[in-house]
């Protein structure tokens, strides 16, 4: 096999060193990847040179491509990117750092909260692909979580109260928990709530994952305040070190997390003096969680 | 000295035993709770056998007490307890569980955030003396996190970054983070923000805390999501395993803390199945920590 995986901590995370995704890959470096993304959960490919095409048919190759509409407050206008692509950095249109109280910064600032990316949405993102085109010096890691092993850990008595709990999921949940609130009217149906289970199966692995996010506002059948606590517990359990892989940008990385089994965050750095220009894709799930209509 | 105090942790708690606070203490007494208090920021009194005018003659003793009042949503003849008392239960006038959906346990959801006691009064709480009459037989421990060493363990450039900032605490901020809004306009007057120094300095024993709380909302001259996604870090930070204490309560326990060095948050436990009955009195801080209006 051509592609050599280094496990990175115990439970979560492996990486790869002189693979340039931008050859073409054989269906073994295919089968080769997705393997390895159910098992480490997160995937660092160091040392890549790619550019916003060759980023996108590599993508294509894992799985169907999943364009980023509906998904913040920033209008296709006043995009840096295309939709093909989440802009995960702090850069204008024009290539300018973000202002201190620009509303995209305060909206993206819900990105420091641990999340599972489109998990607002009724089918939810499988993989996301996150490039680093220019990194901070300091600062701006992403961590992740395992859910798996998240999930592992609980006591017999809350896997048995979880197992069938159904969540309600939305943008406003996670921005709320900031106070943000700034929306206008025309964005407010599109951040609609969809449910997810608490509780998901993962097939290859044959393994079950907590699917948490900050964007969890409700458990259906439950007082709110009450669930809202108990997420939060939920989550603080879910996101203890043991569990996390704190990921330092190198220019060039491109880091693969599989979202049904792992929670992610951005760290703070100074957003306003350094630039952080990481681009992402996002395949989608084969499925909604809950039979639900689509959002 | 009249008792012995035994470190619970190296640097935070202690507790002593075979001493009957009901006595009236002796002045050599006094300066041994306040200097125990000084040192060990939380101490466990075990085995009490307390009446709630015991309870209240010895708090009265340590300095002036701070009543109840506008501190929560329960109307004056729907009080179990009196004013004196913080009715940290889940019990009704009658001694009855509270429902499900009741809306003071709605409320008292809260106390599951990480807090210090009223620190959204203009002068904050100095002690809180919580007494375990009834402990329920599994679950509801009280966690206490050491401020001292959360503030010591930033590193220089935080450290220099916070010390003159001031925080915006109100009940209604630690309410929103769990989803319960519906407040009466009366409450809304009650609960309007005071502000509180981030850093606080303890003259007598020469060191700094963190003063936080899950009930600020906001940083002066901050923009509010940029300040609550940092708040989270610092809380995060503060509440790591290190600096935590977890106590199970007994019957007979009177825990002593002082709301300037430590925060504290209560447990999950099967609330609508088993009684906890904890009274709580509260002493007066020494003033403001902000020159405003007081609240």
């Amino acid at each position: 096999m051509a592609i050599q995986i280094k496990p990175i901590k115990r439970l979560i995370g492996g990486e790869i060193d002189g693979v340039d995704l931008r050859r073409p890959l054989s269906d073994d470096d295919i089968a080769a990847i997705h393997a390895g993304m159910d098992k480490y959960a997160v995937l660092i490919f160091h040392g890549q040179q790619m550019d916003n095409v060759e980023h996108l048919e590599f993508t294509k190759l894992l799985g169907q491509l999943q364009p980023n509409v509906d998904t913040n407050v920033t209008k296709v206008e006043d995009r840096r990117l295309s939709v093909d692509f989440s802009d995960v950095s702090n850069i204008g249109k024009n290539h300018e750092i973000l202002e201190r109280d620009s509303r995209r910064r305060m909206f993206s600032l819900g990105n420091r909260l641990w999340h599972s990316d489109q998990s607002y949405r009724a089918i939810p993102a499988k993989y996301s692909m996150l490039y680093g085109h220019v990194v901070p010096p300091v600062g701006g890691n992403t961590e992740f979580a395992h859910m798996g092993a998240a999930y592992d850990a609980l006591d017999d008595n809350t896997k048995a109260e979880i197992e069938d709990l159904v969540c309600e999921h939305s943008l406003l949940n996670s921005r709320a928990q900031i106070g943000f609130t700034d929306y206008s009217e025309d964005e407010l149906p599109k951040f609609k709530p969809v449910l997810q289970r608490l509780v998901r199966h993962h097939p290859a692995m044959d393994r079950k994952s907590l699917y948490l996010a900050s964007h969890i506002g409700a458990i259906v059948g439950w007082p709110r305040p009450e669930a809202m606590v108990f997420i939060r517990d939920l989550m603080e359990h879910a996101t203890q070190p043991e569990f996390v892989y704190s990921h330092q940008w190198r220019q060039g990385d491109l880091v693969i997390w599989d979202n049904p089994q792992t929670m992610h965050r951005v760290r703070r750095f100074d957003d306003l003096k350094h630039k952080r220009d990481m681009r992402r894709t996002t395949t989608v799930c084969e499925g909604p969680t809950v039979a639900q209509q689509a959002a | 000295m009249a008792f012995d105090i035994r470190p619970i942790q190296p640097k935070f708690c202690g507790e002593v035993f075979d001493f009957d606070l009901r006595h009236p203490l002796s002045a050599e007494d006094i300066v041994a709770v306040h200097d125990g208090m000084d040192k060990h920021g939380v101490l466990v009194f075990h085995g009490q056998k307390m009446t709630d005018e015991e309870h209240l003659a010895f708090t009265k003793q340590l300095g002036p007490v701070q009543t109840n009042e506008s501190a929560n949503l329960i109307k004056r003849k729907e009080r179990r307890l009196d004013l004196d008392f913080s009715d940290v239960s889940n019990l009704d006038k009658d001694e009855k569980l509270l429902a499900r959906d009741d809306r003071r346990r709605m409320f008292s959801l809260g106390n599951r955030l990480w807090h210090s006691d009223a620190s959204f009064r203009a002068v904050p709480a100095k002690y809180s003396l919580l007494y375990g009459h009834i402990v329920p037989p599994t679950g509801g421990n009280t966690e206490f996190s050491d401020m001292r060493q959360a503030y010591n363990t930033l590193d220089n450039e935080t450290k220099v970054e916070i010390e003159d900032l001031i925080c915006e605490h109100s009940n209604l901020f630690s309410r929103a983070q769990i989803g319960f809004d519906k407040f009466t306009d009366e409450e809304l007057v009650a609960f309007k923000p005071v502000q509180q120094r981030l850093v606080r300095y303890h003259p007598k024993m020469d060191y700094k805390t963190l003063y936080m709380s899950t009930h600020i909302g906001g940083i002066i001259g901050w923009p509010r999501p940029e300040a609550m996604a940092f708040i989270r870090d610092l809380l995060e930070h503060a509440t790591q395993k290190a600096f935590v204490y977890s106590h199970k309560w007994e019957q007979g326990d009177l825990v002593i803390w002082d709301n300037r060095q430590t925060m504290h948050r209560v447990r999950r436990y099967d609330d609508l199945k088993y009684v906890r009955d904890m009274r709580r009195t509260t002493l007066m801080g020494d003033g403001l920590t902000v020159e405003q209006q007081a609240a």
